[in-house]
């Protein structure tokens, strides 16, 4: 299909919207000095906190988002658009606003977080298991929609089809159900692990942003931008350049193009 | 007593649809249940496995009780084995994992089965690789590999090649072969694999019986459809019957009340001109349509008694034959059967 000149000409604006920052940081990174910046005792703790917290977040998205997205796709709970809409609510949230509702929730003083510290013991506001929880709150929908989609998309004939031979539901799941949505489960795994890494205002403002704690790369970008911009400039490339590895190839599993 | 592979008395309710039958298989039997589309045949087989719930009655297999208003066996504690009609096959799997999906295979079964159903060399191939008759060949596999007392089979050979088709009645009538449910709305299908026919329309049984009995007395217009013969409701006094539509036809045998009339097509004789002698039954009439059937034609006409004609290739030219076409139809009466409705 040949496309219209002026559609043509407002998608080439669209695409240049788009692209002109990315090629405004390109302009001004420090190429030479990229090695020497990105290994710098701040930096390397910000990449290494970083990598510990969204591979956190990205296993307990995992073991808890799983269960989530077949719940959605195939179970006749009640509410179920409501519930939908809940699940995928932080991907349209400010994530400074899931920040504070994080706070109010799990903070010292918060709905359940009193009690975490009275019986527990434990406090997660401006510790890194915080971190951990502010991406997760911000990422797992990223992973249940790509999941949930992928269930819903398929039939549940093979697995109906699997009982009638004696498979037991448990091993329905385990050798049907889970082994085909293998693809999904790594793709929106993967988004959602970026989605984590890049997390920044509700990590700032449930979990802080103190040093080699919960300091991550974002974090420590928007430090740098008043004190070092050119070490912001390589955290900022180092950033695009994961989510772009992320994107180019599970692009199209995420949203899938038919 | 006779040992039972399934019993069932019972309704169900889809979104107004009612499904209501008694059906009973003894051990090693066969049924076909033919049926037009929506008739309620895939509605019955799932009701069977366990897809779906009897709202009351009672559901019986292999003298187990797995379906009745107090108790429910799910599709996986049922002794069954089902070959879908849909490609099912778990792609993601070899296929011999397949064919060993069921938790009550045993490698000596799989082992036998790949070979009855000519699938040994493919074996170690992903499943997702093989072609639509070799996946169902792995379904009629994978379900008897599963050691069922009854088999559920939902159209097994519907647009098959001929080799694939043949393994697979040749596996469904081998010995010591489980009793079997079969589904379809393909006459020749029912009558190679079944012992005994149901023909099941809009959710209940219209009739029973054998693809014999079922040929010579059809009860309904579409049991009659299955073996190619005109049908028609009439009320018989001696031996004129009167149609619905005020036709009369003249019968060989007397017979009084109400009657199915039964014309072979092949009875039917054409004429341009009416015709003299021995034919009873003479009626006017218009070729609606012309369609080939093999090496013959079958001719649907339009007049006090709609009738299809199968007639030679030949005829069609020497008569010939349009669509729009006045001609006369004569049938004997010793071609015709009526039996009491």
């Amino acid at each position: 299909m040949t496309a219209p000149r002026t559609v043509l000409a407002a998608a080439g604006l669209g695409v240049a919207f788009l692209a002109l920052p990315v090629l405004g940081l390109l302009q001004r990174t420090p190429w030479t000095g990229l090695g020497d910046l990105l290994t710098r005792p701040a930096v390397a703790d910000a990449l290494m906190l970083s990598v510990l917290v969204s591979l956190v977040a990205a296993a307990v998205i995992l073991v808890l988002g799983t269960p989530l997205a077949w719940v959605l796709a195939r179970v006749q709970v009640p509410g179920r658009r409501v519930l939908r809409a809940l699940v995928v609510l932080p991907m349209v949230l400010p994530p400074v606003v899931g920040g504070t509702a994080l706070l109010f929730a799990l903070g010292r003083r918060g709905l359940v977080g009193q009690w975490l510290d009275a019986w527990f013991g434990v406090t997660l506001p401006f510790t890194t298991a915080g971190a951990v929880v502010a991406a997760t709150f911000v990422a797992l929908p990223f992973y249940v929609v790509a999941v949930e989609g992928a269930l819903r998309a398929g039939s549940d004939h093979l697995e109906q089809m699997a009982s009638t031979l004696g498979a037991r539901p448990l091993t329905v799941l385990r050798r049907i159900t889970l082994p085909r949505l293998m693809p999904a489960i790594g793709a929106g795994l993967a988004l959602a692990w970026a989605r984590a890494l890049g997390e920044f205002g509700a990590t700032i403002t449930f979990a802080g942003n103190l040093p080699g704690r919960t300091q991550t790369l974002p974090l420590a970008t928007f430090l740098a931008l008043e004190t070092d911009p050119e070490a912001a400039l390589a955290l900022s490339l180092l950033m695009l350049a994961i989510s772009l590895a992320v994107l180019i190839p599970l692009r199209d599993r995420w949203l899938p193009s038919r | 007593m006779t040992t039972r592979s399934l019993a069932l008395s019972g309704t169900t309710r889809r979104n107004g649809f009612i499904l209501g039958m008694n059906l009973e298989l003894t051990a090693g039997e066969t049924i076909a249940v033919l049926g037009p589309n929506g008739a309620g045949k895939t509605t019955l087989l799932r009701l069977v496995a366990g897809l779906e719930r009897l709202d009351d009655g009672t559901l019986e297999i292999a003298g187990l009780i797995v379906d009745d208003s107090t108790s429910f066996k799910a599709p996986h504690q049922r002794p069954i084995g089902w070959v879908p009609q849909d490609r099912l096959v778990f792609d993601h799997l070899t296929v011999s994992a397949n064919v060993g999906f069921s938790p009550r295979a045993t490698p000596e079964r799989v082992t036998t089965l790949l070979a009855a159903l000519d699938l040994g060399e493919l074996a170690n191939r992903s499943a997702g690789e093989c072609s639509g008759g070799q996946a169902q060949r792995i379904a009629v596999a994978r379900a008897l590999a599963a050691d069922p007392t009854l088999l559920l089979l939902d159209e097994p050979s519907a647009a098959l090649d001929v080799e694939s088709r043949h393994l697979i009645h040749q596996a469904l009538a081998a010995d010591g072969r489980p009793a079997a449910l079969l589904v379809t709305h393909d006459p020749v299908e029912a009558a190679t694999l079944a012992d005994r026919i149901v023909i099941l329309e809009d959710g209940r049984v219209t009739q029973e019986g054998t693809p014999a009995e079922i040929r010579s007395q059809p009860d309904t217009r579409y049991a009659a459809s299955l073996a190619g013969l005109n049908f028609v409701d009439a009320y018989a006094r001696g031996t004129t019957a009167t149609t619905d539509a005020g036709a009369g036809v003249v019968l060989a045998e007397p017979a009084v009340g109400p009657v199915h009339v039964v014309i072979p097509p092949s009875a039917v004789a054409l004429h341009t001109t009416r015709p003299g002698g021995s034919p009873r039954n003479v009626w006017q009439a218009t070729v609606a349509e012309l369609s080939p059937a093999f090496d013959r034609v079958r001719v649907a006409l339009d007049g006090p008694l709609p009738l299809v004609a199968e007639i030679t290739r030949d005829a069609v030219d020497r008569l010939g034959l349009r669509p729009g076409s006045r001609v006369w139809a004569a049938v004997k009466a010793t071609e015709v059967t009526a039996h009491t409705a």
